[in-house]
C-alpha cells in the first residue's frame, strides 16, 4: 500500500472516529449543560418554578383591610398572619376564586383542632398557646423581647381563671395587644 | 567521535558546519542516512524521506482531528462563574442572621418546612440553643418546631445559667462550596446569583456531597431520593419575595438581601455590628452572616 492510502485510512478513521465521539457526548451530555455554569442551566427553572405557599400579609391584607387598621401602631405589626391564623392555602386558592368569579363562596375557616398548622388549615380560634409560642419566658430568649412567666403574670393580674385557654384575651386581643 | 565537551561547541558553531564526516550534533541539511538504503528506491525519493514525509502528514492530520475536537466544547465551561443569568453585572444575594433577636419560636422552621415540602424528620434549617452552664458546661438543644411551650419541654432552672442564646442555621451558600466540588454529576451548583443550588433531576442522590458539607445543612429527601437543602427559596427571591423563614420571622432575625448593594437593609446592618462566618478557617467563604456570635457556635 503507498503511503497516500494509508494517510487516507488514517484521516477516514479520525473522521469517522470523531464522529462517534461527538455522537456520544451529545447522548451523554444532558440539554442545556453548560450554556451557563458546569450545570444543567434548565435547573435554574425547576428550581424557581416551586409554588408559593407562604402568603405574605399583603396578600391577606387584600381582603381584610379592616385588621390592618387594628395592626397600626401595634407592637403586633411585625407579627406575620399566618403565624395565628395558619397558612390557609386553601383559603387563599377559595379566595382567589372569588375574585375571579364573585359567585363562588368561600367555605368557611376549619376551626383549628389544636395540632400544628399545616399548608392548608386556616383556624380563627386560637388560645393562649399561640401566645405563648413566643412570649413564654424560656432560657436564651434576649432580654430586650418581652417575655412572660404565665403563672406570676396571671396570678398579678388577677386572673380568676388560670387554666382557662383563653385567659390571655380578656385583656389582650391579638391585632393590637396593649400592654 | 565527538566528545561530550565539544557538542556545546559544535552546537554553537553550527552555522559554520560545512558537512563534516564525523558523526555531527547540528542539524544541517545535509544527509546523514547510511548510503546504503539509497539503493531500493533511487536518489529522488527515499525511503526515509518518504516516511519523513508521512510522519509529518500524519501528525499533521491527527494534531489537527485533534484540536477539532477538543476546542469547540472545552471553551463553553471556562465563562460560567462570569455569566450572570445573562446579565452584565450579576446580582448575588446575602444572608444575615442577627442571634442577639432570635426568640427561638419556631416559625421559621414551620414556615421553610410547608414552603418547601420538607418531610418530616428532616429540615432545611433549625435552631440551635446554647446553654452556658455556672459550672463550666455548655449544651446545645434545638428548639422545637412548636416552640418550647408547646413542645411541653421542661424550662431549666435560669439561677444555674450564665447566658444562653439562640442559633439558626441553614445553608452557608459558599463562595466555594465543598458540596459542588464532590458531586460527580454536576448537580449541585452555584446559580449566577451565587445560591446553591440542586439539580434534583441530575442528582442521583449519592450523598457525597451530604458528607462534603463543613456545616451539616443537607440531606437526601426520602420523597424525592435527592439531595435537598436550604435554596434561600429561589423560587421566592427570584419572584422578589423574600425566603420563607424571612419573611415568617417576628423579630428580624433573619436577613436577606443583596451583597453587591450599598444600600441594601443587609449591607447597612453589617456595616453597623461585627459580624461573622461559621468555620470560616475552612475557606469555604460562606455568604451566610451571623452577628452576636459567639466562639463556642461552629
Amino acid at each position: 500500500m503507498s503511503a497516500t492510502r494509508h494517510l487516507q485510512i488514517l484521516a477516514l478513521l479520525l473522521l469517522l472516529g470523531g464522529g462517534a465521539a461527538l455522537q456520544l457526548r451529545n447522548m451523554l451530555v444532558p440539554a442545556t449543560f453548560g450554556e451557563i455554569g458546569t450545570y444543567r442551566a434548565a435547573a435554574l427553572g425547576t428550581n424557581a418554578a416551586h409554588p408559593l405557599t407562604f402568603p405574605s400579609d399583603a396578600r391577606c391584607l387584600k381582603c381584610h383591610e379592616d385588621v390592618q387598621e387594628e395592626r397600626v401602631e401595634s407592637l403586633h405589626t411585625v407579627v406575620r398572619c399566618v403565624h395565628c391564623h395558619g397558612f390557609g392555602a386553601e383559603h387563599i386558592t377559595q379566595a382567589t376564586a372569588v375574585e375571579v368569579d364573585s359567585s363562588v363562596t368561600i367555605a368557611s375557616a376549619q376551626d383549628w383542632d389544636h395540632h400544628f398548622p399545616t399548608k392548608v388549615d386556616l383556624f380563627i380560634t386560637y388560645d393562649r398557646a399561640t401566645c405563648l409560642a413566643c412570649h413564654q419566658a424560656t432560657v436564651g430568649m434576649p432580654d430586650s423581647f418581652l417575655q412572660i412567666n404565665v403563672a406570676e403574670h396571671l396570678e398579678d393580674q388577677g386572673a380568676e381563671d388560670v387554666e382557662d385557654v383563653n385567659v390571655c384575651f380578656e385583656c389582650h386581643t391579638g391585632h393590637s395587644p396593649g400592654l | 567521535m565527538v566528545e561530550p565537551s565539544d557538542e556545546l561547541k559544535i552546537s554553537k558553531d553550527r552555522s559554520e558546519c560545512d558537512g563534516c564526516d564525523t558523526q555531527c550534533a547540528c542539524n544541517a541539511t545535509h544527509d546523514l542516512s547510511p548510503p546504503d538504503t539509497n539503493l531500493t528506491t533511487g536518489p529522488e525519493i527515499s525511503n526515509d524521506a518518504d516516511r519523513r514525509n508521512f510522519l509529518k502528514q500524519a501528525t499533521t492530520i491527527t494534531l489537527g482531528a485533534l484540536s477539532l475536537t477538543v476546542l469547540p466544547w472545552s471553551r463553553d465551561n471556562d465563562d460560567g462563574k462570569n455569566v450572570g443569568g445573562g446579565s452584565a453585572t450579576p446580582i448575588v444575594y446575602g444572608f444575615l442572621v442577627d442571634t442577639e433577636k432570635c426568640i427561638g419560636a419556631g416559625k421559621c422552621l414551620t414556615a421553610c418546612r410547608v414552603e418547601n415540602d420538607v418531610p418530616e424528620g428532616y429540615s432545611r434549617t433549625w435552631v440551635e440553643r446554647y446553654i452556658h452552664y455556672k459550672d463550666g458546661r455548655v449544651e446545645v438543644d434545638r428548639v422545637p418546631e412548636s416552640g418550647y411551650h408547646a413542645a411541653g419541654l421542661v424550662d431549666i432552672d435560669s439561677e444555674l445559667i450564665d447566658r444562653s442564646y439562640f442559633v439558626p442555621k441553614l445553608c452557608n451558600h459558599c463562595e466555594d462550596a465543598p458540596c459542588n466540588q464532590v458531586c460527580p454529576v454536576h448537580a449541585s451548583f452555584t446559580s449566577p446569583e451565587g445560591v446553591e443550588l440542586i439539580d434534583t433531576d441530575s442528582c442521583i442522590g449519592c450523598a457525597y456531597c451530604v458528607q462534603a458539607c463543613p456545616y451539616g445543612v443537607r440531606f437526601v429527601n426520602p420523597n424525592t431520593n435527592s439531595a435537598d437543602k436550604c435554596t434561600w427559596c429561589y423560587h421566592r427571591i427570584t419572584q422578589n419575595e423574600k425566603p420563607a423563614c424571612v419573611e415568617a420571622c417576628p423579630v428580624d432575625a433573619r436577613v436577606f438581601g443583596r451583597l453587591d448593594d450599598p444600600e441594601s437593609e443587609l449591607n447597612r446592618r453589617l456595616a453597623k455590628v461585627p459580624h461573622h462566618v461559621l468555620r470560616e478557617h475552612l475557606g469555604t467563604h460562606p455568604k451566610l452572616h451571623y452577628i452576636g456570635l459567639s466562639g463556642e457556635v461552629n
